[in-house]
């Protein structure tokens, strides 16, 4: 029993401590049910208390309703016992008792029983108390067919369920089972177990079709719970790792040690500013231009570690922008106004130069099946080319500028470019249609998310803003605090679920903002030169690199060595799940 | 644009050409006892023994348009044996009919039986199994008229089997599917529907038969 006074009359509202569960006493609470017409029970399926009655701070949660769901997460758990006891104790019902007898006649088969009683609930909805009846006599319909009773289960289809003007497929259906008794999908034999499991499924059904506050949705409990979870999870700006074990007992929150932010390699190879570098889709390797006009591609290595695979020497002019083919094998480098080359991954050969008279490239990139390749070019017109050289498409006009960017979307259907100085084009390139992305500031860069569905644009001002891109376009949110007023700098999506957005800054720091919430989350120094570039390891959310003007690739990642020493190397306050 | 009647009066009609046409219409539609008069009347030439065919026919139709397919099929087990087993489309019409009546007078259990031995074979071939299921939806409901289905326990279903079943009997026995004063207005229709449609661009109506006929 509580530890709540039980003397005080039942009307007196009692403002429930943790612990009890309403100040009535068993004897009133039952005296006062039983005196409750059915038409109270119709209105509110609970007998006494105020049902304005709420629990918890911040007075949302209505007490009747939190007691019920409690109820049923016990019957559900299995604990009969003590779920008839609490509704015992708190005077509060699970189900009316009509309810109640309409479940217990579904679960005995008493059909016309459980349908007269349908009509007794009080639902509002005409429609409702059909398909429910439609529900229940189906079923009725299809144990008399398979107890062999067939004209019995004729009767029923013509005089219940037909009458019913619903569902005229149905009952057509019904039609041919009673012709065709072989094509019987429901098979619920005599045996007892079956039948009684069948009729648990009607009664799952039924729970769907009627209103919740009739019935109560079967584990309820568990479902609001998962839902806190979700959100918890959401909310948590460093969830960088696949958390297996989510507590019930405090609020989800992740330390920042998942996030990568030690630098683990310095990689030296390029001979000049880094300008550009990206990761392959599979994650296994790394490829890097820069302003020596050399392209290398590293190999990222099962223990982590970066090594030199391939040095791309080739181009004549800087290389701005490279871009990895769907399956990896391949690269298109692109260098400024110049050539676009496609090179081999796992020989490091030039496999081709792509040329057009008189005119430079701008871009490049792959088409998702690997076959064809798009390019913007110096007269500010996009083509399509195929691997064997030839170019398959041309359109003219303004679609991109000296912007080296070019995205294109997984289903392969829409070119994304930087036509004006401020504006962004989506070209439908099949269906030529346009649809434009108007910012009020110069833009540098823009990378495209994994899902196609969003788009990063970063602009002179020192604002990096993200567009929603699937629909109706809008702008979601803005990333500020990083340096970026003079030099082409780029910013990328990253970490689980691409959760974070990354950047480069004037000031050689890497920073990187919760995409949520717009926090910005670390800044990791180390570089010496301004970081134009940075990229995330799309398999592994805790590998970062980052490209430097000081000449360097640096390769982030989390602090292997336990949580306990290095306080050098600590960016914050160490949370664990289950503390503060 | 309509042809000048005029020009239409310089083409001959033949009186025994039109006693053809008169006559082919009433065996085909076996109207025995018309036809007897009009023989009488214009001395035309007798068809032989079409009279004795034209009975049996006749009373085949009646059956199938009564609904009482089990007579029409008794009928042309004897007048035409083994049509019905080639043609299965129509065997399956008029077992459907049969069907239909017993759902009509409430029979339920002989219906269901029926349809079990009879019809249920049929549904091993993909084209019945729609229609077989068109039909049997009909047991559904205490009131098959007004059903999704009405259509099937019409009369103009009935004059649709009919019709088909005379159509098969008919090229059976090698003779015109249709009378020639059918194929006869079929022609001129066309005809004059593709004139106006050549010349009635702008804006002619398209060629009515029952217009023309009242002109």
């Amino acid at each position: 029993m509580g530890g709540v006074e039980d003397d005080g009359p039942p009307s007196k509202r009692v403002k429930v401590s943790s612990g009890a569960l309403g100040g009535l006493s068993k004897g009133t609470s039952h005296r006062e049910q039983a005196s409750c017409s059915l038409s109270d029970l119709m209105a509110q399926p609970l007998a006494s208390q105020g049902k304005d009655e709420v629990v918890g701070s911040k007075g949302v949660v209505k007490k009747v309703e939190l007691v019920r769901i409690i109820a049923e997460a016990l019957y559900s758990l299995g604990y009969k016992n003590t779920g008839a006891h609490l509704e015992e104790e708190s005077g509060i019902t699970l189900q009316s008792s009509v309810v109640n007898l309409f479940m217990q006649q579904i679960l005995d088969g008493k059909w016309d029983d459980s349908v007269a009683t349908l009509h007794k609930i009080g639902l509002m909805d005409e429609a409702i108390i059909k398909l429910a009846s439609f529900v229940i006599l189906e079923q009725k319909f299809f144990e008399l067919l398979d107890g062999e009773k067939v004209m019995d289960a004729l009767k029923t289809l013509r005089t219940e369920i037909a009458p019913l003007c619903i569902n005229n497929d149905r009952v057509r259906e019904l039609s041919s089972y009673i012709v065709f008794p072989s094509q019987n999908v429901l098979d619920i034999s005599s045996d007892k177990e079956a039948r009684l499991k069948s009729r648990k499924k009607l009664l799952e059904e039924l729970q769907k079709l009627l209103p919740s506050t009739v019935i109560i949705p079967e584990r309820r409990l568990v479902h609001l719970v998962e839902q806190a979870l979700d959100l918890q999870r959401d909310a948590c700006r460093f969830h960088n790792s696949s958390v297996g074990e989510m507590s019930l007992f405090t609020d989800h929150q992740c330390g920042k040690d998942k996030i990568p932010s030690q630098t683990l390699q310095i990689l030296k190879e390029h001979g000049d500013e880094v300008w550009f570098l990206q990761f392959s889709h599979n994650g296994k390797y790394l490829a890097s231009s820069s302003s020596d006009c050399l392209v290398i591609i590293w190999e990222v290595k099962l223990d982590g570690r970066v090594s030199l695979k391939h040095r791309l020497p080739g181009h004549q002019k800087p290389v701005s922008y490279i871009s990895w083919s769907p399956d990896d094998a391949q690269l298109l480098t692109c260098g400024v106004e110049e050539a676009m080359r496609r090179w081999d991954v796992t020989s490091g050969e030039c496999l081709y130069i792509y040329e057009k008279s008189g005119l430079g490239f701008i871009s490049c990139g792959w088409a998702p099946d690997g076959k064809r390749i798009f390019s913007g070019v110096t007269d500010k017109s996009i083509s399509m080319w195929d691997l064997d050289g030839r170019e398959v498409e041309c359109w003219k006009g303004q679609r991109t500028s000296r912007i080296s960017d070019l995205g294109i979307t997984r289903d392969g259907k829409q070119l994304i470019t930087v036509c004006k100085e401020t504006t962004i084009l989506l070209f439908g390139w099949e269906s030529q249609s346009e649809k434009l992305i108007e910012e009020g500031q110069n833009i540098v860069s823009f990378a495209l998310s994994e899902d196609s569905k969003f788009l990063l644009v970063s602009l002179l001002n020192q604002e990096i803003h993200l567009w929603n891109i699937e629909g109706a376009i809008k702008l979601v949110a803005k990333f500020k605090g990083h340096k970026h007023s003079r030099f082409v700098l780029k910013s990328c999506f990253g970490g689980l679920d691409q959760a974070f957005i990354a950047s480069g800054s004037e000031d050689s720091q890497v920073y990187i903002w919760h995409r949520i919430s717009g926090e910005l989350v670390f800044t990791l120094s180390g570089h010496s030169g301004a970081v134009n570039c940075v990229s995330w390891n799309p398999t592994n959310p805790h590998m970062l690199a980052s490209a430097s003007d000081d000449h360097t690739i640096r390769i982030w990642g989390i602090n292997r060595v336990s949580l306990d020493h290095d306080d050098r190397h600590s960016n914050g306050i160490h949370y664990c799940n289950g503390g503060t | 644009m309509d042809i000048d009647p005029r020009i239409c009066v310089n083409v001959a009609v033949n009186d025994e050409d039109v006693h053809n046409i008169v006559l082919s219409y009433l065996v085909h539609n076996c109207f025995t006892g018309t036809m007897e008069s009009f023989i009488a009347c214009t001395g035309v030439k007798q068809p032989a023994d079409h009279l004795v065919d034209m009975e049996k026919r006749k009373r085949i139709f009646h059956s199938a348009l009564d609904g009482n397919a089990l007579k029409a099929i008794e009928l042309m087990e004897e007048f035409t044996p083994g049509l019905l087993e080639k043609n299965k489309d129509l065997h399956f019409d008029l077992l459907s009919l049969h069907f239909v009546r017993l759902v009509c007078s409430r029979r339920c259990n002989e219906a269901l039986g029926f349809a079990r031995t009879k019809l249920t074979p049929f549904g091993k071939e993909q084209r019945y199994v729609e229609k077989l299921e068109d039909f049997m939806a009909l047991l559904a409901y205490e009131e098959p008229e007004k059903s999704p289905m009405f259509h099937l326990v019409s009369l103009e279903y009935r004059q649709h089997v009919a019709d088909s079943l005379m159509r098969a009997i008919l090229e059976h026995a090698n003779l015109p599917s249709y009378s020639i004063v059918e194929r006869l207005i079929q022609q001129a229709t066309v005809v004059r529907q593709c004139l106006s449609q050549e010349f009635g661009k702008d804006g002619h109506q398209p060629f009515s038969l029952k217009d023309f006929l009242k002109s």
